[in-house]
């Protein structure tokens, strides 16, 4: 009798759920499957009207990985995504916690410290795109006037800097949102904690290595995992303050399957990037929910 | 609270994963869902009375009231159709063509940059108006160049041109003439001169500016530097190709062009210009349309022909406006085209818009193409011109030399290696499917004046 209530019940759940299934059926499952579809075509512009694409297989895959300008873009994506990770979760979390000091003005600062965050960010990437211009922009202005560097430095110009310059604007909106997050892990470690270890006789370093980062494992594995996703999928950023250039020096997997869909017209092998793109994304969103799994066990 | 960011957490990582998707393109249909998006900013009104609806993409910006000027005439002259323009940003049009071909979400008419026309031509956005347009008796009054590029390799129409451009030099007088110049440079040679003897590296100003950006518009500004030569895209490795670039790589390399030029639109080009930046600037017609007002009298400028190695150069550019796949309306649709590029409509709107007609007999009917001396530049410009494509696969063509030329302006690789290895990606494309032989040293119009 009790089983049957249970299953009653389950049953009533699935109901609720339907409808939030539907939706994710149509929004992302059949762009999926669609997209899946396509990776294993050949459609292009030649054949897209008459309806002509094959089965190909695996070889806009082969293709793709043989491609030295794909992996040229794959090492982008990796260096961009680990050099904004490291940068923003150390910057973000030394700000958390100066923030979490009962000070005055703390409350205003940190919100005028979050304003970069909520900008557009095409908004931002344009002003990215002045600040580090060769002859007009504020940052080689700044540098010469300080007499740092005797030429102006061709940020943008030159494929290094580009993609430095690139991660630096990426940390400008990423600070804030680490710090945000982090914050609210911050406050929620009760302050008896750190009285009792004070009065234990733990240095402010000793409270830190003991009491904040284990009781803080959590928040900040969240913020890694959703950095790295948010920063893995970059597009507006790069196609507005650089458009990937100079030659593909600040291309990522985002920016590159646009180009190769929607400018090129070769939408196969746009579909096959998107593709990789989401497995790397997936593969991490598993992991991550494995971890959060065993933080619970 | 451990819990609640959790929670938090795999929220968010649920909406950054189908974010993720959505902005890959594989879903064809994610930008679609509001293919209206961004439209309404622009629309014209007027009483539809009971007319169908059919409405009009364009992505005009300061010439869209000239535009729904002709578009509002044609609404009262008629009643079977009440057309609304509808302004779509350039790069969301493309994408909305695209993702069209797909849904079949398209417009009645479509706006479209033409050497872009190929590829839209090619996925079937377009309907084959060939039947009309050749029964039309203005038909041999278009400029073979921009009527080109409506066309497929079969010959057969999908739409109408609507307006052209060209490429020509605009010069600082006053810059000049303090050099010791008293006309803007005809060679390679002189321009070079001008260049060296204009630079003040000490002011920021250097001798030329042009847009060598990795995108349609980068091409469209090289272009006539490899084709003056003597080369052109489907010959990139020919020595005369290469000459052309390794031209305006030692303007670099010599700190007479600013490097900045591999990032800059040809709208950035020309605010360097008009801030005195840049003594001359590879100058498109439109910009005709507000260069007074944004030189705003501090200096005297002069337009002339881009400067010749062999022979005079410049590159096509305008819109086409096509019927689209799928559409009610067609026959009139084709109808408004005809009227819209009529003698007398192309003629009011092109001078209107800073623009120059596509067709013969409308270059009388307006004085400022024969009165105005920059006009007259323009229009010489114009004989030199060149049509990219039409090319189903132009794109791919255009990726390639912006490409191995940004290498090349950067040092990155030798001319020759840069523009060898761009050859390598376009001679199998073009093998298979040849540039038209018009777009070779054709194209062009020849009796513009």
């Amino acid at each position: 009798m009790k089983l049957s209530m249970a299953a009653k019940k389950s049953k009533e759940a699935y109901v609720f759920i339907l409808p939030g299934f539907i939706y994710l059926l149509i929004v992302c499952g059949y762009p999926l499957l669609y997209n899946i579809d396509l990776s294993f075509k050949n459609l292009n512009v030649k054949n897209f009207a008459s309806g002509e694409a094959v089965f190909v297989g695996l070889e806009n895959y082969k293709t793709l990985l043989a491609d030295p300008t794909f992996r040229l873009v794959f090492k982008n994506t990796l260096v961009f995504t680990f050099a904004c990770l490291l940068i923003q979760f150390t910057i973000g979390f030394l700000f958390a916690m100066f923030f979490s000091k009962k000070f005055t003005l703390a409350g205003p600062i940190r919100g005028l410290v979050l304003v970069g965050y909520m900008m557009p960010m095409s908004v931002t990437a344009l002003l990215g795109k002045n600040v580090f211009q060769l002859d007009s922009g504020v940052i080689n202005d700044l540098l010469m006037k300080l007499h740092l560097v005797s030429a102006p430095v061709d940020w943008l110009v030159n494929g290094g800097t580009a993609l430095a310059a690139v991660i630096a604007v990426n940390c400008w909106v990423g600070i804030p949102f680490n710090m945000l997050l982090l914050t609210s892990g911050l406050t929620g470690i009760s302050d008896d904690v750190y009285e009792s270890a004070s009065i234990d006789g733990a240095t402010s370093f000793q409270r830190f290595l003991y009491i904040t980062l284990p009781l803080m494992k959590s928040a900040m594995l969240s913020v890694l995992m959703l950095g790295f996703i948010y920063t893995f999928k970059a597009f507006d950023l790069m196609f507005i303050m650089t458009a990937g250039g100079p030659f593909n020096s600040t291309d990522v997997l985002g920016t590159y399957a646009y180009s190769r869909a929607f400018t090129q017209y070769e939408f196969s092998q746009g579909s096959t990037i998107a593709m990789i793109l989401f497995i790397c994304l997936f593969c991490v969103g598993l992991f991550y929910l494995k971890l959060l799994g065993k933080e619970d066990d | 609270m451990k819990k609640r960011i959790q929670k938090l957490t795999a929220l968010l990582l649920l909406g950054a994963m189908t974010a993720s998707l959505l902005t890959g393109c594989g879903g064809g249909n994610s930008g679609s869902s509001d293919s209206d998006s961004g439209s309404s900013s622009e629309e014209s009104s007027g009483s539809s009375g009971g007319a169908a609806e059919v409405t009009l993409w364009h992505y005009f910006e300061h010439e869209a009231p000239d535009l729904e000027a002709i578009v509002e005439k044609y609404n009262e002259e008629q009643d079977k159709i009440h057309i609304t323009a509808t302004y779509v940003s350039r790069e969301e049009l493309m994408n909305q063509y695209t993702i069209g071909a797909v849904s079949g979400e398209l417009p009645d008419i479509g706006m479209v940059d033409s050497p872009d026309m190929a590829s839209y031509v090619s996925l079937g956005v377009f309907e084959d108006i060939t039947e009309d347009v050749e029964s039309w008796e203005d038909l041999d009054q278009f400029y073979p160049g921009p009527l080109l590029s409506c066309q497929d390799a079969d010959g057969k129409y999908y739409g109408l041109p609507n307006n052209s451009n060209c490429l020509t030099l605009a010069c600082n007088m006053d810059v000049l003439k303090k050099a010791g110049f008293e006309e803007p440079p005809t060679t390679w040679d002189e321009f070079r001169e001008v260049c060296e003897k204009t630079t003040n590296a000490a002011d920021g100003v250097y001798g030329f500016a042009m847009c060598a950006i990795g995108t349609e518009e980068g091409t469209f500004q090289l272009l006539p530097w490899i084709c003056s030569a003597g080369g052109n895209i489907d010959s990139l490795d020919s020595p005369e190709s290469i000459k052309g670039i390794q031209f305006l790589t030692d303007l670099v390399e010599d700190g007479l062009m600013s490097k900045e030029v591999i990032n800059w639109q040809q709208s950035e080009a020309y605010n360097s210009f008009c801030a005195g930046k840049a003594a001359m600037l590879e100058s498109g017609t439109w910009q005709l349309a507000d260069i007074d007002e944004k030189i705003n009298g501090t200096f005297e400028y002069q337009y002339a022909l881009l400067p010749k190695d062999e022979e005079y150069s410049s590159t096509i550019g305008g819109e086409n406006f096509g019927v689209c796949t799928g559409t009610e309306y067609r026959d009139e649709c084709v109808d408004f085209l005809k009227y819209l590029m009529s003698a007398q409509n192309n003629a009011d709107f092109t001078a209107a818009a800073a623009k120059l007609p596509v067709r013969k007999d409308a270059v009388s009917l307006n004085e400022l193409f024969t009165t105005d001396e920059r006009y007259a530049v323009f229009n010489e410009g114009m004989n030199y011109a060149r049509a990219r494509g039409p090319h189903a696969q132009w794109p791919t063509l255009s990726e390639a030399f912006y490409t191995a030329v940004q290498q090349s302006l950067l040092g990155e690789k030798s001319v020759e290696d840069a523009m060898k290895a761009a050859a390598a990606t376009i001679d199998p494309i073009v093998a298979e499917d040849p540039l038209p032989e018009a777009s070779i040293g054709g194209g062009v119009a020849d009796d513009v004046n």
